[in-house]
């Protein structure tokens, strides 16, 4: 492909308003053909518009923007099931762009596809040296930025954003993991390829190599599921757990089920009324709007995180080590999304 | 925001409208209405923050807009 | 969208086509003001304070005020026009 001389592509994109900062693959129309070998759907076929500038995502510019992020062709079931999840109304991908808060949709991907494109859900998932984790969050942000507007300072008013605005994708620890799957507990089956997708904050750590029971490492996980300046102590809200698998091993050999853990999580994260009031964005207006009956007038009253248990998403992932990360949610009416995505 | 796209669907029926924002979301107000064919459109910009104000102290700052939210709903 | 250096430019266009503000009435003597509370914090105060103040200054009728569901969603299109039914001028609050 030749290139005019005075046009350095690298420079070309960085200088987009939308650019992440990073610099993009150049998408030529090679490069787009090549992606669009990763989906038998038509590359016409309209997936949906972007709010809040409303600019349509087809899977040709689905395509083009997976290309841009660094993915292969084979990635682009993911990217084109994720952004389809977003867009559904329960998301609230409106509220997501402009919102003040640093969130981003993290999507946790289930499934045999997942593991076939090297999807990494073991140590480092959160992080860098992961090329499916790294390209796919990316491409679902560059669409948010350049087809949506959620760019700061435009449509956006996030106060820090969040490093998870690069990227936000893992799969679960497939080779170390006690209990069944997010995707199988939510009622799909093993086989199934499943995207799970939910507005957090960056993850916080809870260490504990102290605890050889749950009861103790089950408390210390529930109060980083907690804190005054949280929006999962002052509205309904999504969290995920991301159970390292050490942390999940010790609830298992305890006889603990996924499920018994997740009601455990339930019960224990939340704090007293009188705990709430001394900072952070306690108002009684807000208990008053919780889905749930709280008396926000007694300084006993507990005030759980979660307040409907189909908000918290826990999974296990991470490699090896006393870890687990916890990442908090948002308050703006997103309700988590998950289903499955073709391949 | 919501509630620019909501004064657009007033407008669209054919009901003059206008919305009341925060400073810090001016700019994303300004985005909202210019990505929905709606550039230049009106709006009541307060200080933000808002939440920390007493219902006295929000009464007396609302009625210091009165009339500019006026204006912008009648010729 | 393919530039004449080679490569695909996919940056969106945001081209819109215009919409035309509604026709603003002479004043709101004898109206009915609808006012549209996102649930936001102070959202309810600013409004019944706009409403209180257009009453006794601007001699509106009558004022009908309804919540949003929610305040990061936008109103539902039957609540726009049920409102859109009974006012003829209409406020929001708050953005943001």
């Amino acid at each position: 492909m030749e290139v005019a001389a005075a046009v350095d592509e690298f420079e070309f994109f960085l200088q987009k308003q939308w650019s992440d900062g990073l610099p993009v693959v150049t998408p030529t129309e090679a490069r787009l053909q090549a992606m669009l070998k990763g989906t038998r759907r038509d590359p016409d076929e309209l997936i949906g518009n972007v709010p809040p500038a409303m600019e349509p995502a087809t899977v040709r510019s689905v395509a083009t923007h997976a290309l841009m992020a660094g993915c292969k062709p084979e990635y682009l079931p993911v990217v084109l099931g994720g952004l389809t999840l977003m867009l559904r109304d329960e998301f609230n991908m409106n509220g997501v762009q402009g919102t003040m808060h640093g969130v981003a949709p993290l999507m946790i991907v289930n499934g045999p596809h997942a593991q076939e494109i090297g999807l990494h859900g073991g140590n480092g998932c959160f992080g860098p040296c992961f090329r499916a984790n790294a390209t796919i969050g990316r491409a679902i942000r560059l669409m948010m930025l350049n087809l949506g507007g959620g760019i700061p300072g435009v449509a956006s008013a996030t106060i820090f954003a969040t490093p998870m605005r690069y990227t936000a994708c893992i799969a679960e620890n497939t080779e170390r993991r006690p209990w069944e799957t997010l995707a199988v507990s939510k009622g799909y089956s093993g086989d199934d390829n499943v995207i799970t997708c939910a507005m957090v904050e960056s993850p916080r750590l809870c260490f504990d190599d102290v605890s050889q029971e749950p009861q103790r490492l089950l408390n210390g996980i529930a109060d980083s599921m907690v804190a005054m300046g949280s929006w999962n102590m002052h509205a309904r809200s999504d969290m995920v757990v991301a159970m390292g698998p050490q942390h999940a091993s010790i609830c298992a050999e305890a006889r603990m089920s996924r499920a018994d853990v997740h009601g455990r999580l339930c019960e224990l994260a939340g704090r007293k009324v009188r705990d709430l009031k001394n900072g952070g964005n306690w108002r009684r207006e807000r208990a008053l709007g919780f889905p749930i009956k709280v008396d926000p007038d007694d300084d006993d009253c507990f005030i759980p995180a979660i307040k409907d248990p189909k908000d918290l998403q826990l999974i296990v992932a991470g490699g090896w080590g006393p870890c687990t990360a916890i990442c908090h949610g948002w308050s703006g009416g997103s309700r988590a999304v998950h289903g499955r995505y073709e391949v | 925001m919501c509630s620019v796209h909501d004064t657009i669907e007033f407008e669209k029926r054919g009901i003059p409208a206008t919305v009341i924002i925060t400073q810090a979301f001016r700019k994303a107000a300004i985005f909202q209405f210019g990505s929905k064919g709606m550039e230049g459109h009106p709006y009541i910009e307060l200080p933000h923050p808002i939440s920390n104000l007493k219902p006295e102290e929000m009464k007396e700052l609302t009625l210091r807009f009165v009339d500019q939210a006026v204006r912008q709903i009648t010729a | 969208m393919t530039s004449d250096v080679g490569f695909i430019d996919p940056t969106a266009s945001g081209g819109k086509a215009r919409i035309a503000l509604a026709a603003r009435p002479m004043d709101l003597a004898g109206k009915t003001v609808g006012l549209l509370d996102n649930t936001k914090e102070q959202g309810t105060l600013i409004l019944e304070t706009i409403g209180n103040a257009l009453r006794e200054r601007y001699g509106v009728a009558r004022v009908v005020i309804r919540s949003k569901e929610h305040y990061s969603k936008p109103a539902t299109a039957a609540l726009i026009d049920e409102m859109a039914k009974e006012a003829q001028v209409a406020i929001a609050a708050v953005g943001g």
